[in-house]
């Protein structure tokens, strides 16, 4: 691990400065607002900055879940999943083909038959967090599904095959 | 009263097309402010409906700019904590007492050899050594200097500035509003002044698990109206001690900065700190006949150049003293010769108590050059400790570092 010192900039925010193993120097602050900015020096010089980038709250939050590696986005649609434990969390895309289109969460009896639960239906322009038996698959939109590895595949099975 | 509101609508106005004037050339308001105040007053024509004289809503125009001092200083009291203080450090303590005592000694014997009476050189000294916290901290964040070494030492130092302007205006207000003449009366009103500070000082310490409770208020709505209340009450009081009521807001601010709602409370704050804050300067220009500036030009002149020679030595020394190199220490003196707010509102102390009317054209020549020429200064800071190392040699010239940049660029 480098090393990194925090300090209050009253008026400001907060500063980080960290020097890494790889001899790296960078800063870090954190303004009051929201704002982020990253500066980079150089090695020789320590004073001057190589380079600097400001970002906006929700940027910064968005690329530290990219360095932490824990980054994914429904954009993308691919199955993107983030394991807690015994529990995971993966992206599936609802394809026209799909058995399941137009069928409620009810009638599929999805938690009954895999015991997976569906987190969140995200469709072009709306998205529902925490659907009721009620709400339709519809082709192309994308869920959050949360389980175990088996009832995860069990759902994905069923999904496609009704 | 008829068209008052359209009176202070102008003017409002008109400070809103200043600030964005300024946002577009990437500068502090606070100069482009004084100016317009000085442009517009009883001097200007009437255009049409248009009445830029603003003499029947001057007096609603000073009373928001003097609203706008003790938003001000309460945000500078809310940001300023105790015990943040207690653990900034030595070197912060070293850079602080060397900047405001260098200043101050420096502001005082100005004031005596130029011929002014005791109060009044003071006066002039407090003014020297108050540093502008709004210009720095803007300039700190639009030179992206944030995250430079130097960075937290400046902030410290003007923190501790900050300190010493509390002290030195509740002792000013002591001494000035008191109206005592006997060398007794002096002492009273004095110690009147300093036992109202330490009692605020004690209610940081002390009384936070209490405030703590008593601001415990769920409601935004009812939580503001309580803050504001109380900060205008006590601001009032104060004058009523003779203590001004930028004092009283201040340490008021102080009061609360301990607590877990200082956060909250600072929020709600700058917006309106933001637009007071804008009016003041205005109405300060406002109050200034551009007529009488040419009274005070050379002693203006005479005092900016003493303070960029007094801050670069003492900018110097605190950063040395804090083992950063001399090119950082160049920083420290150039960032934080802005003079701003603060100047003013010593000034207005002076006026206000009845000293001579020359502090007012002074004050606003003195604050408009340094408001103007430290941020350029802290911008060009490169050039200059460039120019500075030819003369004293502090490094020698690294062929591979020079190499190195010009590649990077």
């Amino acid at each position: 691990m480098g090393i990194i010192r925090e300090s209050d900039l009253p008026g400001i925010g907060k500063k980080y400065q960290i020097d890494t193993v790889s001899g790296d120097k960078m800063v870090v602050i954190i303004h009051d607002d929201g704002r982020r900015e990253i500066y980079h020096f150089y090695d020789e010089d320590p004073e001057e900055t190589i380079s600097q980038v400001t970002l906006e709250d929700e940027e910064a939050r968005q690329i530290a879940a990219i360095i932490g590696g824990m980054s994914y986005k429904p954009k993308v649609l691919e199955t993107v999943q983030v394991t807690l434990e015994e529990l995971v969390i993966e992206w599936c895309k609802i394809e026209a083909s799909y058995a399941c289109v137009n069928k409620s969460i009810a009638e599929l009896q999805v938690r009954q038959r895999t015991g997976a639960t569906i987190l969140a239906i995200v469709e072009k322009g709306k998205q529902k967090i925490n659907p009721g038996p009620d709400d339709l698959l519809s082709a192309n939109a994308t869920l959050v599904i949360a389980g175990e590895r088996q009832q995860i595949k069990q759902l994905k099975h069923l999904l496609q095959n009704g | 009263m008829n068209h008052m509101i359209f009176e202070v609508g102008t003017a409002l106005l008109l400070v809103a097309i200043a600030s964005l004037i300024a946002g577009k050339l990437k500068f502090s308001i606070i100069p482009f402010l004084i100016v317009l105040g000085m442009f517009v007053g009883p001097h200007a024509p009437v255009i049409g409906i248009f009445d830029f004289t603003f003499v029947k809503s001057q007096d609603v125009i000073s009373l928001l700019g003097r609203i706008g001092v003790l938003f001000l200083l309460f945000y500078i009291g809310l940001e300023f904590s105790v015990s943040k203080l207690i653990k900034s450090g030595r070197n912060i303590v070293f850079g602080g007492t060397i900047y405001v005592l260098l200043n101050f000694i420096i502001g005082l014997v100005y004031g005596l050899v130029a011929q002014f009476p005791i109060y009044e050189s003071l006066i002039i000294a407090g003014m020297l050594s108050v540093s502008s916290t709004a210009i720095v901290a803007k300039v700190l964040v639009d030179l992206r200097r944030t995250g430079n070494a130097e960075t937290e030492l400046i902030l410290g130092m003007i923190l501790f500035d900050d300190l010493f302007l509390a002290v030195f205006l509740s002792v000013m207000s002591g001494l000035l509003l008191g109206g005592a003449t006997s060398i007794g009366g002096i002492f009273l009103s004095v110690g009147i002044s300093i036992a109202y500070m330490l009692l605020f000082f004690v209610i940081a310490r002390k009384g936070t698990p209490l405030l703590n409770k008593l601001l415990n208020i769920t409601s935004n709505e009812i939580f503001i109206i309580v803050v504001f209340s109380l900060l205008f009450f006590v601001a009032g009081f104060s004058e009523k001690l003779h203590v001004a009521e930028a004092i009283g807001a201040l340490l008021f601010g102080l009061a609360l900065s301990e607590t877990e709602h200082s956060k909250r409370i600072e929020h709600l704050v700058i917006p309106f700190r933001d637009f007071f804050g804008a009016v003041f300067f205005f109405s300060f220009g406002l109050s200034i006949d551009p007529l009488t500036l040419g009274d005070a030009a050379w002693l203006a002149i005479g005092a900016v150049v003493l303070t960029i020679l007094a801050n670069m030595v003492a900018g110097m020394m605190a950063g040395r003293n804090a083992g950063l190199s001399h090119k950082a220490s160049t920083n420290i003196g150039l960032t934080v010769m802005a003079r701003g707010e603060f100047t003013i509102i010593v000034a207005n102390l002076g006026i206000y108590a009845g000293l001579m009317p020359l502090l007012k054209p002074f004050s606003a020549l003195y604050v408009l050059i340094l408001a103007i020429l430290g941020p350029l200064l802290a911008k060009e800071s490169k050039p200059i400790y460039g120019g500075l190392n030819k003369i004293f040699k502090w490094s020698k010239p690294k062929v591979k570092d020079k190499i190195k940049v010009d590649n990077a660029q």
